[in-house]
């Protein structure tokens, strides 16, 4: 996997999180730790053109959701590392329309529930279907 | 006085069910909204309680136009965590069957879009050179749709015969120059009939993160095969075509000039092919185990960029497989293109976002 030559070094600069990035397996990643803004640097990227690509959600063992914000930049994967407070997250829909239809299909998979929109209107499923779909527990085939 | 026009779920334009429901002052569009999936199968639901091999074939069904890059992509993100070098022959014809697999959406494209503009020779002419296409991939795998090409380390059978697929490229190409791009490049009749047509601005297509032929009709100028290469994309000289007008005309340059594209890499592939084996000697037991970790991996499907990205922990089944598919990110963006549009021209619209419901519902 290749990827463009752009000052990513300064675009990190930029995003004001410095050497922590790492290249690995098709992307760089951030483990952001509890304190990062999900918002900020949602605000941040947009400025430098990023263009949002998805939000990656997986099961935690604590009962919390990952959920890693993709980004591109210049045709590099930029991905963040989060992770849910009481499967909560802020919603980055004010600042990202792409994300819309992204956070409503992370709440039926996962049931996070983004706050600050308006309504998480289901996507795939029924209004009044369970929220969840993949934490559910049927065996492995 | 506005009148509300619900459209689908049983679509009569666009033989894939969700709904679009237009508020219409007049004939003019003021409003809309949009529901999907009617196709949800919980494919990343389903692909996290299967083998990776039973995954590949899965995730081959997700769309039955762009099946290859599913599966493509699927194998390549496993081939990142398990650390396997793909042999290069097996790359090239990687990349081989993606262009035809484009060349055969775009071809099905180019028809649905000249039947709605009402051009339907030109309709008839697209789906005899798909027809071409689609014989190629037939010789080629043995199916017409979900080929069963890719697997961890490699692909499944061999391109015997590049000379044969180059003869049938030669009869596609002439029939691109000749019948397609003069119609919707050049004919005065589809130009009026598409400039000024739902359009889509540049600052939107970011907003929206509108991917592939639509983001690049409406002057983004991204194509992962350029921007991120894969498999052996590197090596091949074709440009991207990029229109910046972002209406139903620009989209159709778009298509038609990056057919003549495919047609360059699928040239230059087939002609430096080199000998070699076409898979790797990696074990094929269903219950491959994988090593922890996660990957991604993008390709640049016929509609955009596809996204996969798998989690292992360690066992025979993913953790975590997620899918996320250009029609799912452009989409959204019809509800804003019919804004201020005539009710007539909503049909070719949607369809100009060369749209795919089993893809965006997954």
């Amino acid at each position: 996997m290749g990827t463009t030559t752009v000052d990513l070094a300064s675009n990190f600069a930029a995003l004001g999180l410095g050497d922590a990035w790492k290249w690995d397996k098709g992307s760089w990643w951030l483990d952001t730790g509890e304190d990062f803004d999900v918002r900020e640097s949602a605000a941040r990227l947009i400025a430098l053109g990023a263009r949002f690509v998805a939000i990656t959600a997986m099961e935690r063992d604590d009962n919390e959701i990952r959920l890693d914000y993709q980004w591109d930049l210049n045709g590099n994967l930029l991905s963040f590392i989060t992770v849910t407070h009481e499967r909560k997250m802020a919603t980055i829909l004010d600042l990202c329309p792409a994300v819309d239809w992204v956070e409503r299909e992370t709440y039926e998979y996962f049931a996070v529930d983004f706050t600050g929109r308006a309504t998480l209107m289901p996507l795939m499923t029924r209004v009044g279907d369970e929220p969840g779909i993949n934490l559910r527990k049927e065996a492995v085939q | 006085m506005s009148f509300r026009i619900p459209i689908g779920p049983y679509h009569p334009a666009l033989e894939e069910p969700y709904k679009l429901d237009l508020t219409c002052v007049g004939e003019t569009v003021s409003d809309a909204s949009m529901t999907v999936g009617f196709n949800f199968r919980g494919i990343e639901y389903l692909a996290e309680r299967r083998n990776y091999m039973q995954g590949i074939t899965l995730v081959e069904r997700v769309c039955g136009i762009c099946s290859n890059v599913h599966s493509l992509s699927f194998c390549q993100s496993v081939e990142q965590l398990s650390s396997l070098e793909v042999p290069e022959r097996a790359l090239y014809i990687r990349v081989i069957l993606a262009e035809l697999e484009r060349l055969h959406s775009h071809f099905l494209w180019a028809g649905i879009a000249a039947k709605l503009i009402g051009f339907k020779t030109v309709f008839m002419a697209c789906f005899t050179m798909r027809e071409k296409v689609m014989d190629a991939l037939s010789a080629i795998s043995g199916n017409r749709v979900n080929y069963g090409m890719n697997r961890i380390g490699g692909v499944n059978r061999d391109i015997t015969d590049p000379a044969a697929v180059l003869a049938i490229l030669d009869s596609l190409e002439n029939g691109i120059r000749n019948t397609i791009n003069p119609i919707f490049i050049d004919d005065a009749s589809v130009a009026s009939r598409c400039k000024g047509v739902g359009v889509l601005t540049r600052e939107y297509a970011q907003a929206m993160g509108a991917v592939g032929p639509l983001a690049r009709a409406s002057g983004v100028a991204q194509d992962i095969r350029k921007a991120a290469p894969y498999a052996v994309y590197s090596r091949f000289q074709f440009d991207v075509p990029v229109e910046e007008a972002g209406d139903v005309r620009a989209r159709l340059i778009v298509h038609a000039l990056e057919m003549i594209e495919s047609c360059k890499i699928l040239r230059q592939a087939l002609s430096t092919m080199p000998e070699g084996p076409i898979h790797t000697p990696t074990p094929t037991a269903a219950r491959m185990k994988v090593p922890a970790g996660t990957a991604v991996s993008r390709v640049e499907a016929p509609r955009g960029e596809v996204l996969y990205q798998i989690t292992s922990d360690g066992t025979d089944v993913p953790k975590r497989v997620r899918v996320r598919t250009p029609t799912f990110m452009n989409m959204a963006t019809v509800r804003f293109t019919v804004l201020g549009q005539e009710l007539a021209d909503s049909p070719l619209i949607q369809a100009s976002c060369d749209p795919c419901y089993s893809c965006t519902d997954r």
